[in-house]
């Protein structure tokens, strides 16, 4: 089970993505136009020789996976890399409050978006405090939207708070 | 040379009007407050304020990135001899040392060497780049496609070969930027390429959206994934800042060899700021005459690495300014910084921009004095800007990041191509693929292609033309050395070791 650092099934993965990558990247620059010109060579051939490349990578990084490993690989333990374990829950609200303003934000504006990602983010790392957290992220999203609109002349959606706002900067 | 200082001279004129040295002035005082803060680095900040300042003057937002970027050196220490994490590998030297002063009570002096070494090796460095620079252009502006070329594969290649502890992840991570790349409408051509027929993709993928996904939002779920219920442990800062007698006369010869080995280092595509901060300490620890302090807090370590780290930065912006060539991912955020003004650093940049050019390297000299004074006597703001609890701080940077990327097309499908940057910024963190790669395969990229292009169109197709060319040829050899003869070493040990 506990193979050793470079040897596990996230390893392969990421390795065959590597070489999946290449061979996409193949099938779309073969259908690329020749189109030389002065230069003999058009717009196809780096694309070519950069999705070659993907592919040989990915070989390379399958050739290590089967002699023994990835080279040099990132410690799997967290405890040896002076971390702690995996927290599904902290990815979770951090992507969730990302998730969330990318909704709200046409609608409710880029302060409302961001209050709600100021408290997600904060949660996802183990802050408890739900209203203090709201709070600054409104008061956050409040002076951004201010500075950067007025200021730089920034455009940023008003949302809900229009009325409040005004149409600064829109 | 008279040339050189008088074109300093009218750099001086443009750094010191009112208007640039406030942008100096929040460009410095930005730096050292992201520096400080665990989370966000020089690349990271430039490329959040990209989309925000594209309106601004293009000389005083640039001596503002510019502040940015050597201001974070400063920074950096702080938090590095205070906190025992140091914000960038470059700084591990500097952790050695300084959080074991800074634990017996000596954090004072060791700030105090940090903030004053990195003085002295920046402004020698800065001085440094102003008589090297002129001499490099005159060389570049010999430079044709061809030599072009070679250079950004050797700059490729040492940046994701040499460096780093895989080879081959490194190189992944290149080609991948390279891929993203070529994303777009090709410039020559007109061609779309790898767009699908999503019309966001058109204009390519946005350098801000891949280095904001990579650094913030990868960052912030790879901490919170992995290391937010850990507390951390911040030495007080007791005493005061003043050196010893002793203190001094140990510290400037160390800040001097420092500069010495730094500078070369930051100039060079292979150097990065590890190499030399890390043989700096060893120097300092060869010719201590203390050597049995060194890992429980001898100042030489920490006044060594940290010159060391300054020079080696200022050092970056010779090849940068002069060739067009970034030798670090935050090199690369600032030559699109360049890029998003129309503005395309090398020789030619010198030329018809001097007063521009100039104008920097001039605020370079007054950004190391106001950094001097703001990490110094105001060290105790930014020691309190340390202790912002980590949930607070990141979803501050979370929503900074969220904006810049927003702004850019006030478009949602940006949002999500952060995200799914950020998901691919926590991957490589996570199995160790080197990001500076990446970032430079995306910016310098498309440079490279053109100027392959070119090259092959001038000779009308033949190939051979990169061999023949002196320059060139020699650039592609000594590439291929820098990869092939570590590699053949290690085999050779292999087999050694085998017997």
């Amino acid at each position: 089970m506990a193979a050793a650092p470079g040897r596990s099934r996230a390893v392969l993965v990421l390795s065959l993505g590597v070489l999946a990558l290449g061979i996409g990247a193949t099938v779309v620059a073969l259908n690329l136009p020749e189109a030389g010109g002065y230069a003999r060579i058009g717009p196809n051939f780096v694309p070519k020789v950069v999705a070659g490349g993907l592919i040989l990578l990915g070989l390379w990084l399958l050739a290590e996976y089967f002699t023994g490993g990835w080279r040099e690989a990132v410690p799997d333990d967290p405890a040896a890399r002076g971390e702690h374990a995996f927290l599904w829950p902290a990815f979770a609200w951090v992507t969730a409050g990302l998730m969330l303003q990318m909704a709200l934000i046409h609608n409710a504006g880029f302060v409302l978006a961001a209050m709600v990602l100021f408290a997600c983010v904060a949660r996802g790392f183990g802050s408890t405090r739900i209203a203090r957290d709201l709070a600054f992220g409104l008061v956050l999203g409040l002076a951004v939207f201010l500075f950067f609109v007025r200021f730089l002349n920034v455009n940023l959606p008003a949302g809900w708070l229009l009325p409040i706002l005004g149409g600064a900067g829109l | 040379m008279t040339e050189t200082l008088q074109a300093l001279v009218t750099g001086f004129g443009v750094a010191l009007q009112p208007i640039n040295l406030l942008w100096g002035f929040v460009g410095v005082t930005l730096g050292t407050a992201i520096g400080v803060l665990p989370g966000v680095g020089p690349a990271l900040t430039v490329a959040m304020l990209l989309p925000l300042t594209a309106k601004l003057d293009p000389t005083g937002a640039l001596i503002m990135f510019a502040g940015i970027y050597y201001g974070a050196m400063y920074g950096g220490s702080t938090t590095t001899i205070l906190l025992n994490t140091p914000g960038e590998s470059a700084s591990i030297a500097t952790a050695l040392e300084g959080n074991q002063m800074a634990k017996r009570g000596r954090a004072g002096p060791a700030l105090a060497t940090a903030a004053i070494g990195s003085f002295v090796a920046g402004t020698i460095a800065v001085v440094l780049l102003t008589l090297l620079a002129p001499l490099v252009v005159e060389v570049a502006l010999k430079f044709g496609p061809a030599e072009y070329f070679a250079l950004m594969v050797f700059a490729f290649v040492t940046v994701a070969a040499v460096l780093g502890s895989s080879t081959v992840r490194g190189l992944s991570m290149l080609f991948l930027g390279l891929l993203f790349g070529l994303v777009g409408i090709d410039d020559q051509t007109g061609q779309m390429r790898f767009t699908f027929g999503v019309p966001e993709l058109m204009d390519g993928i946005d350098v801000v959206v891949l280095a904001v996904g990579l650094f913030a939002v990868g960052e912030a779920l790879y901490v919170a994934a992995y290391q937010s219920r850990a507390t951390e442990a911040i030495e007080k800062m007791s005493g005061s800042l003043m050196m010893s007698r002793d203190d001094w006369r140990r510290s400037w010869p160390a800040w001097l060899r420092a500069t010495g080995i730094g500078f070369p280092f930051g100039t060079i595509p292979a150097g990065g700021a590890e190499i030399p901060t890390f043989l700096s300490y060893a120097l300092e620890k060869k010719l201590s005459k203390h050597p049995e302090e060194f890992g429980n807090g001898a100042i030489e370590g920490v006044a060594g690495p940290e010159a060391a780290n300054n020079a080696s930065s200022t050092g970056v912006l010779v090849p940068l300014l002069t060739l067009g060539i970034p030798t670090s991912a935050t090199a690369a955020i600032l030559l699109a910084a360049f890029q998003s003004y129309g503005l395309q650093p090398g020789p030619l940049l010198f030329q018809t921009q001097a007063t521009l050019v100039w104008g920097l390297i001039a605020s370079m000299y007054v950004g190391n004095v106001l950094l001097l004074i703001l990490n110094l006597p105001l060290i105790g703001l930014w020691v309190k800007v340390l202790a912002i609890p980590r949930p607070l701080l990141y979803a501050g940077i979370l929503v900074f990041a969220t904006l810049g990327a927003y702004s850019l097309h006030q478009s949602v499908v940006d949002l999500v191509t952060l995200y799914v940057f950020g998901v691919l910024g926590f991957i490589m963190r996570r199995w160790g693929f080197p990001v500076a790669p990446a970032v430079i395969g995306l910016i310098l990229g498309p440079l490279a292609e053109s100027q392959f292009r070119k090259a092959l169109a001038i000779s009308q197709g033949d190939p051979s033309v990169f061999f023949t060319h002196p320059i060139s040829a020699s650039l592609l050899a000594l590439t291929a050395l820098l990869v092939l003869v570590p590699w053949a070493w290690k085999v050779m040990r292999e087999r050694r070791s085998a017997r």
